[in-house]
């Protein structure tokens, strides 16, 4: 009984919290308002004290919305809709965020982690437009609560309260997913940092060689997050959702994609714009593009405008004031652009057609246009049907047909580009650099289309340029060392390290590179070169596929924490190994979902799915044979890890010293 | 107990023989040709109660009865063409995955081209426009000056 009240008393306290926040959040939108209105400029250090106050009574609200559920309190309506007493507690703190309330919680919960970071990290190093940076945030923060508080709360109580609760959806039950949507929040929310910042450029005409450091990393980060997002996201549907792929173009996923493509994009220009003072307008055009995306992407799951396997609760009120925060954001963000846009002309010019400069204005060109295609063909079907109630479906063979050669050319793009120096490149230099690379992606291109004539052409392709970029890699690492070695007399080992450690920032973005050859890879390999074949088998039947031979053994039947399973159990007779898909059936959910199981090995994964068949002593199975899939985790991995590399160096010294101090080695 | 504990053992036995005999007289189960057609076509019709998805992953209800009128139509004969049309028919143009490249659907396969023009276009007058050579080149002496200049040298080096 006195846990009762105790319990009822903390979520009152955390809902209580959460209103306060949302208050204290006004004040840091505010301060600097009535600081500059009212000649008091002491006034704005209000926004920094507010950053502090608003995390901590954020996180009041969300522990105690944990504490919620990780006792089963039923009384909390949100709890009661996404968990029961049976869940595992791993999954019960987990369902915080496995509903629509709960998890625009989270996303503003990160929000106010991030603008108090912010707020700590500005205290020394930009104090004086700290205030606007924290104000710009602290508004965010406003529209987001406000949708959580008056439309959308998960503090909302249910009264009688039920002994059981619902569950969480089975689907959502799994480590994979529980990673996935806080690893996309922390990478959408990171962009609202360097939206902040451009804002306060905007509005201060703060000069960009001030900022632009600062914002690289947090671009960088929240890059990293939204790819880790992303690729775990896929990661997840592919052992999850049991059709054997991992994307599908689905109009949740794509949401998430565009952010990406132009974070990916903002990346690069933050380096042109960091390294040679030009592209400041561009920019920030680009900082307020991938953040409004970013926006798109966390609401159009929630509008009401699409339905899928992502699909949250449906509400008219909801949609229209997400539209309407939408549009203010978009509005006044870009309505200053407009305006302000052009405060800083570039102070250098372009040298060369053939520059890095230049070839990062084309990786900027190929991204927007990506991004732009998957925003076309995302949202036409949607547009067509309410403007003039014709229905067209823009699937998954579109978005291939209509990206894979974007990719192709930025993969190109991708090889040359970092072989290319600043401001002007000599042209016989460049080609006795790249021939032997570009020899040797030819000839497994060729080789490719000889030894398999009825492959789809992107795949000899885009083998051939991923491995032109590996030679490019390669080469260019290898020079760097032999000159090391040749002016220092180190060893071999000693050296590579040296090299590595000396220029991170360079060598770190090679990484990533790799990374991306080496998805590239496992794409083609499990995106064209996938075999599959589906037989009904009872004990003791074999079925082939691509070399890979199985024998069916059996089911057997038991039953687990929350649901019960029919599992089956299949050799491999290649290797010995057993694969043992599952049919589960989980109390509260009327249908049963099956569980794939994967044998994974380097060069391929066994997929493997079991349904009932017609005949009660036999099952359908569906094989799949993908290969090269781990490619695909490993180089999502990779990727991190180069991300990790960049941003252990060393910071460009900021100021107007920065051009005179700090060169870095001869690249 | 004893002829419980018996029963057991002759039924291990004969599990056990099982076994070794069963790989031998294992059934080599292979693909109905018909399954592969359907899901062939099945991949490029969509699931029209489904979001984005292809009838041969679908798991709804009108997804298993499309799948079985497929198989049907292989059985009778039907071409792939055929078939496909017999979905376009009843269902228009929605039930294709991938939009038709005239009419509506013209549309969003042009965009890309378009947009791809444009874009780059815009960053090649960009790239151009912001050209400046490192140094800009010397100006061009006319005659005359280029014969007082050759004058002044030869008569410095007398």
């Amino acid at each position: 009984m006195l846990a009762n009240t105790v319990s009822l008393n903390l979520i009152e306290l955390g809902h209580f919290c959460a209103y306060l926040a949302m208050i204290v959040a006004l004040v840091q939108g505010v301060a600097p308002i009535a600081a500059h209105l009212l000649k008091q400029p002491r006034l704005a250090q209000l926004s920094v004290n507010a950053s502090v106050a608003v995390f901590a009574l954020t996180t009041i609200g969300g522990l105690s919305l944990v504490h919620a559920f990780v006792t089963s309190n039923f009384s909390v309506q949100y709890v009661a809709l996404n968990s029961n007493t049976l869940l595992p507690i791993f999954y019960k703190v987990a369902a915080l965020w496995g509903g629509h309330e709960g998890s625009l919680y989270l996303w503003v919960w990160i929000l106010t982690l991030y603008t108090m970071i912010v707020g700590w990290h500005g205290r020394k190093q930009y104090p004086e437009h700290l205030p606007v940076i924290l104000a710009v945030e602290g508004w965010l923060m406003v529209g987001f609560f406000g949708l959580i508080l008056f439309l959308s709360n998960p503090f909302t109580r249910l009264f009688p309260v039920p002994a059981e609760g619902n569950d969480l959806n089975p689907l959502l039950q799994d480590p994979g997913m529980v990673g996935h949507p806080p690893m996309l929040y922390l990478g959408y929310v990171g962009f609202s940092v360097p939206f902040a910042f451009a804002m306060t450029a905007l509005i201060t005409r703060w000069r960009s060689e001030l900022w632009v450091g600062l914002i690289r990393r947090w671009a960088l980060i929240a890059w990293g997050f939204l790819t880790t997002g992303i690729i775990l996201g896929g990661w997840w549907a592919y052992y999850e959702l049991g059709w054997g792929g991992y994307w599908a173009w689905d109009p949740v996923e794509n949401a998430s994609f565009m952010p990406w493509l132009l974070g990916t994009a903002l990346v690069h220009s933050i380096t042109v714009q960091d390294r040679r003072r030009m592209l400041h307008a561009w920019n920030i055009f680009l900082v307020i593009s991938t953040f409004s995306l970013s926006l798109l992407g966390t609401f159009l799951v929630r509008s009401g405008v699409l339905s899928s396997v992502h699909a949250f609760a449906v509400d008219p009120g909801r949609g229209a004031y997400i539209l309407a925060f939408m549009t203010i954001v978009l509005v006044v963000s870009f309505g200053i652009f407009m305006v302000r846009g052009r405060y800083q002309e570039a102070e250098e010019a372009i040298t060369s057609f053939l520059s890095r400069e230049s070839l990062f204005v084309w990786n900027n060109v190929l991204f927007l246009v990506a991004c732009a295609s998957v925003l076309l063909g995302t949202l036409y079907p949607l547009a067509l049907d309410a403007l003039r109630g014709e229905k067209i479906t823009v699937g998954a063979p579109y978005f291939n047909s209509v990206m894979v050669p974007i990719f192709l050319a930025m993969i190109l793009l991708m090889a040359v580009g970092p072989l290319v120096p600043w401001r002007k490149a000599n042209p016989q230099r460049l080609r006795s650099r790249l021939l032997w690379p570009a020899a040797i992606g030819v000839a497994v291109t060729v080789g490719m289309f000889l030894a398999m004539p009825r492959a789809h052409w992107t795949g000899p392709v885009a083998v051939g340029f991923a491995l032109f970029a590996l030679s490019n890699l390669l080469t260019d690492y290898l020079r760097a060392v032999a000159q090391r070695r040749l002016q220092l007399k180190e060893s071999f080992s000693r050296a590579g390290v040296k090299t590595v450690l000396g220029n991170r920032r360079h060598y770190g973005g090679m990484i990533v590179h790799f990374g991306i050859v080496i998805i590239t890879l496992g794409l083609v390999g499990s995106g064209l070169f996938r075999s599959e074949t589906t037989v009904t088998m009872g004990p003791g039947d074999v079925a082939e596929v691509a070399g890979e031979r199985l024998q069916f053994e059996g089911v057997t039947r038991f039953h687990r924490e929350n649901y019960d399973t029919v599992q089956g159990r299949l050799t491999l007779l290649n290797s010995g190994r057993e694969v043992k898909p599952e049919r589960r059936t989980y109390p509260r959910q009327e249908a049963p979902t099956t569980e794939t199981s994967i044998d994974s090995t380097v060069l391929r994964d066994v997929y493997v799915v079991m349904n009932e068949s017609n005949d009660p002593n036999k099952w359908a199975v569906h094989v799949y044979v993908n290969p090269l899939v781990r490619f695909i985790w490993s180089g999502g991995v990779i990727i991190i890890g180069g991300l990790f590399l960049s941003l252990s160096g060393r910071r460009r010294a900021r100021g107007a010293e920065a051009s005179a101090a700090m060169p870095e080695a001869a690249q | 107990m004893n002829r419980l504990l018996f029963y057991l053992r002759v039924s291990v036995c004969i599990c056990g023989l099982a076994f070794l005999v069963a790989p031998t007289f294992a059934e080599q189960v292979t693909e109905d040709p018909v399954e592969r057609q359907m899901l062939d076509i099945a991949k490029d019709l969509r699931c029209t109660v489904c979001q984005n998805q292809p009838v041969s992953e679908s798991n709804a209800d009108l997804a298993h009865d499309m799948r079985n009128i497929i198989r049907e139509q292989i059985k009778a004969g039907k071409s792939r063409q055929e078939i496909i049309q017999y979905f376009v028919d009843r269902y228009g143009d929605y039930v294709l995955m991938k939009p038709p490249k005239s009419g509506a659907g013209e549309v969003v396969w042009l965009a890309p081209v378009v947009l791809l023009a444009i874009v780059g276009v815009t960053g090649f007058l960009f790239l151009r426009h912001r050209l400046r050579p490192s140094l800009p080149p010397p100006p061009k002496l006319s005659k005359e000056d280029a014969a007082r200049v050759r004058a002044a040298r030869e008569q410095s080096q007398t």
